[in-house]
């Protein structure tokens, strides 16, 4: 070993050490120092997410100094990290269980808008065509007993259509899903025997059918329809523009009432307008298979799942405050903002009810 | 070998033609299988790089390292500056265990601790990380309150790098020659003495490659941050606990499975950034300063 | 004395982190394991119960009512993508070693076996979004088709192509990811053979492929075995990629090696949040009980990989061939 070599080493040594220093005092001292501004974690359903990510820029514009997080996980984890206190807004299509209610005290439902679902499929050449479909076929398709397209069923349902001879490839979520909640109470109100098997909830144990997908999230489901011909998927209805871009189908839906119809404003407003009355002040009602010759099926309020005991009030008023313009007609609940992701508005009866429960934040 | 093939050897006469013919085109096409092999894994490789850097270049602008990701686009600034706090902590928190774990495993290898370590860090790497993610979830997320954070998902991170640290120290010690060390003794040189101003600073290179190596794991990690760090639209905040954090690898696997365009821009240029991060690091330790293996 | 102590303490930290570990998963899982006992193996259904319902109890524990948790067919989807993985790998990667080792001439072996090892750096995530975006396409429409056609008479080769999400598309992801393993241990050890062995082989006559395939290859057949079992290891926790390309299976196996699967690993992933939402907690902690079971497979195969590779640094000092 040369002098030089050993100097050199040396000079390494200590470089590295000094910047191996320098740099954990920075870390650390930063740590240490920095200022931290109310931040909100807003985490949960992938159907709401889009509107919140409508909503949260606009609403961060006008509040300097807030910072809203939003994450689209799945109505399972927004509820859980609800609960858990991880996420400040928990965003979901499903209301807690009563277990649930039980098990954790303080927790609030707190509609913020109604939203709808849609079926839809990829049938090659017949997806302009809307399909009619029933709760009880939807429930046999997912329970593996209708396999094929031109299924008996199938094809009384739809006498013009031209179905083809092919395999069903039905997709659910594989994640904790609001959409799954709604969609299977559709199957339960629709059909019995899948009520006694199967059930409801934000996670069901999918019947076996070979060759049957998961997929995570609403994205998840539309990329599974758009790559696999003549699978069909439940989809949240602000994925609408999605769907229509990849060129799925929707299907028409038959309601309590024997009729068949698609989901639009005036159907889920006449769903709303059904069953609203009935809701609790806690707020937790299923409005699924409504009563009334045009209501669409599949209709549900969208939850922000909220702990009433917030750990600071800075943290309280912030969520208090944006829940609240949420669902204003004049703030989050205006056209503006709905009509983009095909939500309904809050009946005015609901929207002073969900009032009434954000006021008790604190 | 079987009897028909021992002729040509023993009797060194001409060797029969056709089955001297056979045993040339057998060999012929084992090299041309086994070329094809190795083509088959360049052209994959090639494949994959190709995917990562056509639609990846397609996203790069400078909006990706000005801004932060806003709802399904913006910018990806916030998963950069995650991703270097995160692994940084996990370095941070590694390195110093890992070298002294390294170093006492190759220093002292008698008596029943050394192995003990060494056949544990070999375990230790065997754990899948999705597993490390799940219980720093449930210990430091939930029971001990710290929300997603920084320190979780550092801590989680460290304990998979500390393994490899462990065992790259350990080989980069072993290469030093012991005449190093007994003419430190000789001189007079306390056990700390040695390791710290002749045995490190001399394997220094090897370590290096260790903790670069390191590293590139850590920029990879999505599994254990998923539950540990979370995800932030925003800068960081300073906060080590009770603040989750972006990171790139987030920004690959939740992007690419939206339906919008602008998500998916995201997604791609992502994975480039992390993609050329990990390939730099490899070159840069294979290359620069582990000149020594074959 | 007590610098040698102080960094025995420090080192301490690797254990350590492995015992807290599993013993963590151990205890937590615990009313777990005992509820579902040895069935949780053998089901093959995985079912969270009516989580809108209120919760009963069964056999002194309280789940929600229709709770089952069976993962058979978590166990044959883990276990079928390795094997496939490996029955992929490990040609190609003693091919690709071999042709290295041998064919490639210095400077150029170099260059190439490290192009080649990357493979191993790429993260798991990008490797799960080249499947998705570009494998699963090429091979749901082209390939399986294709390969149903011409190979479909054998069994498990037939029936309906799918989506390209499923086993196969999983053990050729899982295989581009453990090759290098096997690429680089065996490669380093051909190379390191003396050219004695070489030199003995060729002057008997042996043509250079000869050499290779005969002679040094089967005297590191141990080697073989032992990265084979690393590669093993490593494929069993692969968990990012796996979830994007199996097509996330849910209690049924697969009839054909098109079908989709779920693994251990994925669905420890794609089931937490819905595990958290089960009141009783019994989810989240057959949940931790899967990874419980993998990380004990995983220790045991890693266990039994580095004991084989130590006998073979011992053995190498002595002669190499036969």
């Amino acid at each position: 070993m040369s002098d030089k070599g050993s100097y050199s080493r040396k000079a390494t040594r200590r470089l590295v050490l000094g910047a191996a220093l320098g740099a954990t005092l920075a870390y650390g001292g930063f740590a240490i120092a920095a200022d931290a501004p109310p931040h909100l974690l807003e985490t949960g359903s992938t159907l709401l997410y889009p509107l919140f990510n409508l909503w949260v820029p606009d609403y961060t514009k006008a509040h300097a100094g807030l910072e809203i997080t939003t994450q689209g996980t799945g109505s399972g984890t927004g509820i859980s990290e609800a609960i858990s206190g991880i996420a400040q807004i928990g965003a979901s299509d499903a209301y807690m269980s009563e277990a649930q209610m039980k098990k954790t005290e303080g927790m609030l439902n707190v509609p913020l808008a109604i939203s709808s679902q849609m079926i839809n499929y990829n049938l090659p050449g017949l997806n302009d065509k809307n399909l009619k479909l029933s709760g009880p076929v939807l429930a046999d398709i997912y329970g593996g007993k209708i396999t094929m397209w031109d299924d008996a069923q199938l094809k009384a349902m739809n006498p013009d259509v031209d179905l083809p001879h092919q395999t069903i490839i039905p997709v659910h979520r594989t994640d904790g899903s609001g959409d799954t909640f709604i969609f299977s109470q559709y199957l339960s109100s629709s059909t019995p025997s899948w009520s006694s098997s199967v059930g409801f909830g934000t996670t069901i144990s999918w019947p076996a059918v070979q060759g049957g997908l998961g997929a995570e999230g609403n994205p998840g489901m539309v990329n599974a329809a758009k790559g696999n011909p003549y699978s069909i998927v439940y989809i949240g209805i602000s994925f609408k523009n999605a769907t229509s871009a990849a060129g799925l189908g929707e299907a028409m839906l038959q309601n309590k009432a024997g009729k068949f119809v698609l989901s639009s404003k005036e159907t889920v407003s006449a769903a709303v307008a059904a069953t609203a009355d009935k809701t609790p002040t806690d707020e937790r009602l299923s409005l699924i298979f409504a009563d009334g010759d045009n209501s669409y099926p599949i209709i549900n309020f969208e939850y922000a799942i909220v702990k009433q005991q917030q750990p600071s009030p800075d943290m309280a008023a912030a969520v208090r405050e944006f829940l609240e313009w949420a669902i204003k007609p004049d703030g989050g609940n205006s056209a503006q903002y709905l009509d983009q992701v095909g939500f309904v508005p809050l009946p005015p009866a609901i929207a002073k009810l969900s009032a009434t429960q954000l006021a008790s934040i604190k | 070998m079987p009897a028909d093939q021992a002729i040509p050897v023993i009797t060194m006469a001409a060797p029969s033609g056709s089955r001297l013919l056979r045993r040339r085109i057998t060999s012929i096409a084992g090299w041309a299988l086994t070329g094809s092999a190795l083509a088959l894994l360049s052209s994959a490789m090639i494949w994959i790089l190709a995917m990562v850097f056509v639609r990846g270049v397609g996203a790069i602008s400078i909006d990706l390292f000005t801004t932060v990701t806003q709802g399904n686009g913006g910018g990806l600034l916030n998963a950069i500056e995650g991703t270097v706090v995160l692994s940084f902590g996990a370095l941070l928190l590694a390195v110093p265990f890992g070298l002294a774990a390294g170093t006492y495993v190759s220093e002292y290898p008698h008596g029943y601790w050394a192995p003990t370590v060494r056949f544990l860090a070999d375990i230790l790497v065997g754990v899948p990380s999705i597993v490390l993610g799940y219980v720093g979830y449930v210990t430091m997320v939930d029971w001990l309150g710290w929300n997603f954070s920084v320190a979780a998902g550092s801590i989680t991170v460290a304990v998979i790098c500390l393994p490899y640290i462990c065992r790259t120290t350990e080989l980069a010690l072993q290469q030093v020659p012991g005449s190093l060390r007994e003419a430190a003794f000789a001189l007079g040189a306390s056990e700390a003495r040695v390791i710290f101003s002749i045995c490190l600073p001399a394997a220094l290179p090897a370590v290096l490659t260790g903790i670069l190596l390191a590293l590139a794991i850590s920029v990879g990690e999505t599994a254990p941050l998923l539950y540990t760090a979370g995800w932030s639209s925003y800068m960081w905040n300073g906060q080590l606990t009770h603040s989750p954090i972006g990171y790139l690898t987030y920004a690959i696997w939740t992007f690419i499975n939206e339906p919008f365009e602008t998500a998916h821009r995201l997604a791609y240029a992502a994975a480039l950034l992390v993609t050329t991060f990990v390939l730099i690091v490899h070159v840069v330790s294979r290359f620069v300063f582990d000149r020594h293996r074959q | 004395m007590r610098f040698k102590t102080g960094l025995a303490v420090a080192a301490g930290a690797l254990p350590a982190s492995l015992v807290l570990i599993i013993l963590f998963l151990t205890i937590y899982a615990w009313p777990a394991i005992l509820f579902n006992g040895f069935q949780f193996v053998t089901s093959n259904t995985w079912n969270l119960g009516n989580l809108y319902s209120d919760p009963v109890m069964v056999n002194g524990v309280q789940i929600s009512p229709g709770a089952h948790y069976g993962i058979l067919f978590l166990i044959v989807g883990t276990l079928l993508s390795t094997i496939i993985a490996l029955l992929i790998a490990v040609p190609v990667g003693v091919g690709a070693a071999v042709f290295l080792a041998e064919a490639v001439p210095g400077r150029l072996r170099l260059a190439l076996s490290f192009f080649v090892e990357l493979l191993a750096a790429v993260p798991s995530v990008v490797f799960g979004l080249w499947g998705y975006v570009v494998v699963i396409p090429f091979l749901g429409h082209y390939l399986f088709p294709f390969m149903i056609s011409v190979l479909g008479f054998l069994p498990f080769f037939g029936g309906p192509p799918g989506s390209g999400y499923g086993l196969l598309t999983s053990g050729v992801v899982l295989s581009l990811m453990i090759v290098p393993l096997i690429v680089a241990t065996l490669r380093d050890a051909l190379v390191s053979q003396p050219a004695e062995a070489r030199e003995a082989v060729t002057a008997l006559g042996a043509t250079k492929f000869e050499v290779v395939w005969k002679v040094l290859l089967p005297s590191q057949s141990r080697v073989l075995i032992g990265a084979s079992i690393l590669a093993l290891g490593r494929a069993l926790g692969e968990t990012m990629a796996v979830l994007m390309v199996s097509g996330n299976a849910l209690n049924y196996l697969p009839g054909n090696i098109y079908t989709p699967i779920s693994t251990m690993a994925a669905f420890i992933v794609s089931q937490l949040d819905s595990a958290l939402q089960d009141p009783t907690d019994m989810a989240v902690k057959s949940l931790a009980e899967i990874a419980l079971i993998l990380s004990l497979i995983s220790l045991i195969i890693n266990f039994l990989a580095r004991i084989l590779l130590s006998f073979e640094k011992q053995g190498a000092r002595r002669a190499t061939f036969a």
